[in-house]
């Protein structure tokens, strides 16, 4: 995906909000996009969404699947989670939301109507419905993902922005909070003064990979806190099913 | 997934009750043109004054189901449905299920009720050509006064009625012939040259409609 020399305004007169941006993104790449409020990041991360269009420049590449989740979920909807999150899925042609709702502890509040739940809760449904559909070829958009989120839906969020840029997707994340910091292969992007700069890079060229782990019960917490120390990201799950015996076999990573 | 946005935004808007504010004032309005049964001859006539005047109802369902959803809600959907266009089109598309179904009824409803017998067919078809011809005015003038256009009530409430008067008085004097040309349409049904005048009628309508269709989809691209 690129984005050459793009600016934008809101109005013919109005003030640039950014101006002549250049940019490239990779494959699997996660941009952390930071800059005081109202320097203009939201409005980045809808023209990079495609929902708005550069008033001079343009942006190629963008992949198929788009998924934005707001700073503030729409909770004022007449629609159970459940429902809403459906009807998402039929507007994107997947159908279900997969193990989504359930990693981020969605599922028990699924029934509720979206209006009665919690700030964190309906910020999960943002979340999922974003996430609807394959991984691959992907563009996520998070505005300030973290916020309002408990620590065990902040570690899964980090894990599943990496394993959609360990696929291939691009995801770009809005985040005051830090919560990105333990994913390798980010790149840090600043915006300010209508310029979007590149900072500190984690390590930008190192591409991420998921590896399944399973053990006995008893050994999973020990297992994940070595792991964990040792800087990766660890997420323990009650295993649905052996591995194939075939994967056991191949050379490939998983172990 | 257009047509799953569409399904998406009409659950909205008749879960949020919005459809029940035009369709009181539609029924009254019939209520009230077919008070007194009109003759079945004269269903022309009736039917051009009911689709001159209900076009503000269209224009206010218009604006009510463009503005049920949330704000962000929109951009999310944009994203989902793969672009703003997407988006745009389904709206305007939900608007125009709805008011097809509220212009049914006023078509229908007389039929059953409203006149003394039942009027010829090329009548009937008359009504429901210029009650499509209101439909899209009134989905143009409600979308122009809806929130991305105009985020503050009290600029999009006076701007859909003031703009409904506008149409009307401006129909009465001659530049009302290459605006939407309401008065001719009640003028000529009554004179009983619909029939002939209907697609000169029916053509500055449609170009005017289109235009501010048009217009609003311009104003949309900065104004998710």
């Amino acid at each position: 995906m690129r984005l050459s020399t793009v600016s934008f305004r809101y109005t013919r007169r109005g003030p640039w909000i950014l101006r002549d941006v250049d940019l490239d993104v990779q494959p699997g790449e996660v941009l952390e996009v930071t800059g005081r409020n109202g320097a203009g990041k939201s409005t980045f991360l809808r023209l990079l969404a495609g929902v708005l269009r550069p008033t001079a420049g343009s942006i190629t590449g963008r992949p198929a699947r788009v998924g934005y989740a707001p700073e503030t979920f729409p909770a004022g909807q007449p629609f159970t989670a459940a429902a809403y999150l459906a009807a998402m899925a039929r507007v994107r042609g997947v159908s279900g939301h997969g193990d989504l709702a359930d990693r981020l502890g969605l599922t028990p509040l699924l029934d509720r109507p979206l209006g009665e739940l919690s700030k964190g809760s309906a910020h999960k449904v943002g979340l999922v419905q974003a996430l609807l559909g394959p991984a691959e070829d992907r563009l996520l958009i998070l505005d300030e993902p973290f916020a309002g989120l408990d620590e065990r839906a902040r570690g899964e969020l980090a894990m599943i922005v990496a394993e959609v840029a360990a696929a291939g997707g691009v995801v770009v994340v809005s985040d005051h909070q830090g919560d990105l910091r333990e994913v390798t292969a980010r790149r840090t992007l600043t915006v300010a003064d209508t310029m979007v700069t590149a900072g500190a890079a984690g390590e930008p060229e190192e591409p991420l990979a998921v590896v399944e782990v399973v053990a006995a019960a008893s050994a999973a917490a020990g297992l994940a806190a070595r792991l964990r120390a040792d800087g990766h990201q660890v997420r323990v799950r009650p295993a649905t099913a052996a591995l194939p015996e075939a994967a056991e076999t191949k050379e490939g990573p998983r172990v | 997934m257009t047509v799953a946005l569409i399904r998406f935004k009409l659950a909205a808007y008749t879960r949020s009750h919005r459809l029940l504010q035009p369709l009181f004032v539609l029924v009254l309005m019939l209520m009230i043109f077919y008070a007194v049964r009109a003759p079945a001859d004269d269903a022309a006539g009736s039917y051009a004054n009911s689709a001159g005047l209900l076009i503000v109802v269209f224009a206010w369902a218009a604006r009510g189901l463009l503005d049920t959803e949330p704000d962000a809600q929109r951009v999310v959907s944009m994203a989902a449905a793969g672009g703003p266009r997407r988006e745009i089109t389904a709206g305007l598309g939900a608007c125009a299920a709805v008011n097809t179904g509220l212009a049914a009824l006023a078509v229908v409803v007389p039929l059953l009720i409203g006149f003394q017998g039942v009027p010829p067919a090329a009548m009937i078809a008359q009504g429901v050509l210029l009650h499509l011809l209101a439909v899209a005015t009134g989905i143009a003038l409600g979308a122009l006064s809806s929130r991305p256009i105009m985020p503050s009530p009290a600029a999009s409430m006076p701007a859909l009625f003031g703009g409904f008067a506008a149409l009307l008085l401006v129909s009465y004097t001659p530049v009302g012939a290459v605006l939407i040309p309401i008065m001719r349409w009640m003028r000529a049904a009554n004179d009983g040259t619909l029939g002939a005048d209907l697609p000169l009628l029916a053509l500055p309508t449609l170009l005017w409609s289109a235009a501010g269709l048009v217009a609003y989809a311009l104003l949309r691209r900065t104004r998710p």
